[in-house]
């Protein structure tokens, strides 16, 4: 699909449309829910800034290219004045008292949020079924799930809703239901883009990044809101990336997991699909090699063990003294119980309870230290990979999305799911989802900071597939 | 410790669907390889920023107070957090 960053800039330049008018037609279709997408709407704000632009356009002015764009919100994101819910009773009510800083440079280029987005509570899940506002229903099949824990957000961007949309991908929030709903979604390198005001979930593998319908609106998009940021210590200067480095493809060789297509797990049509997609890119005079990995069980286990662990040490602040709708009990210990009992979901007290088990003593060595362990290796594994190949390529989930209440039932398929997401963040690499090759996508992951040539090879693939 | 207790969840126990993920962990093969600590996320004592007080502005204050709604003689009335 062609930029709609581009055509909008082009409408509103041109005067065919105005701003304000934009915005009303975007509110008014968010307003009616039908995909239980929407959190909150940020209507009065989004308004006042459309007329901004349309005096600024109306006066002969120039306007930047984001200037006037509308765009979603995860609602895990800070945002001065608005409810951060985190899609939770706990902070139902909970007004960001400073914004987070990925989107104040949105902000500051112009682009206009339209809706804090429906999500799993504190990014636990992987279906956006873990939230008080109503499942998110997926954008093609309003009977599946809109995937997650970023459903809302890939749900918008898909209906039109929002022109992009920023998600949150710990394991594969963006990713997954970017696949689910046919459209593009990038998680960066970690570390490329600030996480200053995105309420914490594993903070070693939680990652900012856009959901869009083209590689050029993410490309846009991605180099806004990177660079270094000093409330953010991990972050680091990177290169822009420009529309010419990836118009044409480099890439000479992609390598594949053959332990994840061999799995009794996936789809068959998944796996002929993806098999099939590699035939293509052969066909192209790609050099195409099989890679060794972890098992899939290694992957999701190790994955958990970190995050639980990171989540439980990451909501212990919420007890309802500075954060959240404090529940009064016989004494202190008692009402931090009740707070925490009454407001967490049973998703959140399962990996709250799971981290501190494997935090505590005499589970920490033989799991969460081995975990740590693990997760070392993996990274290990990657950085030989990428001697041997550029790209590697990986279907984005094993299975087609669910039927909405089923991830509820079983939680261990839920973590399961998430096989071909985990080992990528593990090893903080850039992985986009694009939707080709499958029908909930192709993954595509570089090495660290080569955040480029996934766009790049995303680019090939738009036209080969 | 009982992970009630650790969480601050009542009645909280461990979870079935949990402790398969552990189990996997316990039997994954490491001794292939050795440690190699390459998690470098680790900011560097000279990288660390400067410890300054940075004021918030008004509108940041009110939002605060928004989320703190007592108020007793000008001050914020915020919850017992110190018993024993």
């Amino acid at each position: 699909m062609e930029s709609q960053i581009h055509k909008i800039h082009q409408q509103l330049v041109s005067k065919e449309i105005t701003c304000t008018s934009l915005i009303q037609e975007k509110l008014n279709a968010l307003k009616e829910n039908t995909h239980n997408t929407v959190n909150s709407l940020l209507d009065k704000m989004a308004l006042e800034l459309a007329e901004r632009v349309d005096v600024k356009i109306e006066s002969g002015a120039a306007i930047g290219l984001l200037e006037g764009i509308p765009f979603g919100i995860k609602d895990v994101y800070m945002v001065q004045g608005t409810y951060t819910t985190a899609s939770s009773q706990l902070l139902k009510n909970y007004k960001s008292a400073y914004t987070a800083t990925a989107i104040q440079k949105l902000l500051d280029a112009g682009a206009i949020p339209l809706v804090k987005e429906n999500c799993d509570s504190f990014g636990h899940g992987s279906s956006s079924e873990n939230t008080i506002f109503g499942a998110v229903k997926n954008a093609t099949n309003p009977e599946l799930v809109g995937g997650g824990s970023s459903g809302g957000s890939a749900v918008n961007v898909a209906k039109e809703h929002t022109v992009f949309s920023i998600g949150g991908d710990t394991g594969g929030s963006i990713r997954q239901p970017a696949g689910y709903n046919n459209v593009y979604g990038l998680k960066p390198t970690y570390g490329r883009i600030s996480r200053f005001g995105l309420m914490a979930y594993a903070s070693s593998t939680d990652c900012v990044g856009p959901i869009a319908k083209s590689i050029e609106d993410i490309r846009i998009v991605v180099n806004v809101m990177s660079g270094r940021d000093i409330k953010d210590q991990t972050t680091y200067e990177s290169k822009i990336i420009t529309e010419g480095s990836i118009a044409k493809n480099q890439v000479k060789s992609v390598g594949y997991f053959k332990n994840f297509i061999e799995s009794d797990a996936i789809n068959p049509e998944i796996k002929e699909d993806f098999l099939n997609a590699l035939e293509t890119i052969k066909e192209k005079g790609i050099q195409v090699k099989e890679l060794d990995f972890f098992e899939a069980d290694t992957l999701v286990s190790t994955y958990y063990t970190l995050a639980m662990a990171e989540t439980a040490s990451n909501l212990s602040r919420l007890d309802g003294t500075n954060y959240g709708n404090r529940i009064e009990g016989k004494n202190l210990k008692d009402t931090y119980s009740i707070t925490r009992s009454e407001n967490f979901s049973e998703e959140t007290k399962r990996r709250i309870v799971g981290g501190n088990q494997v935090l505590s003593q005499g589970f920490s060595d033989e799991i969460y230290l081995k975990g740590l362990n693990l997760r070392d290796q993996i990274a290990a594994n990657f950085e030989n990979d990428f001697k041997e190949v550029d790209i590697i390529l990986s279907p984005v989930t094993p299975n087609t999305p669910p039927k909405i209440g089923d991830s509820l039932k079983d939680p261990l398929a839920m973590y399961l799911s998430d096989a071909y997401t985990v080992g990528f963040s593990l090893g903080q690499l850039p992985t986009l989802t694009a939707p080709q090759g499958t029908s909930t996508g192709i993954q595509i992951t570089a090495a660290k900071d080569n955040d480029e040539k996934v766009l790049q090879f995303a680019n090939f693939l738009n036209d080969i597939l | 410790m009982t992970v009630d207790i650790l969480s601050s969840i009542k009645g909280a126990k461990e979870s079935k669907a949990v402790s398969k993920l552990f189990e996997a962990i316990k039997n994954a093969n490491t001794s292939k390889y050795s440690f190699n600590n390459l998690n470098k996320s680790a900011v560097s004592l000279e990288d660390l920023r400067d410890d300054v007080v940075i004021n918030s502005s008004a509108l940041e204050k009110s939002i605060i107070k928004e989320n703190f709604p007592k108020e007793k003689k000008g001050y914020l009335v915020v919850n017992r957090v110190i018993e024993e």
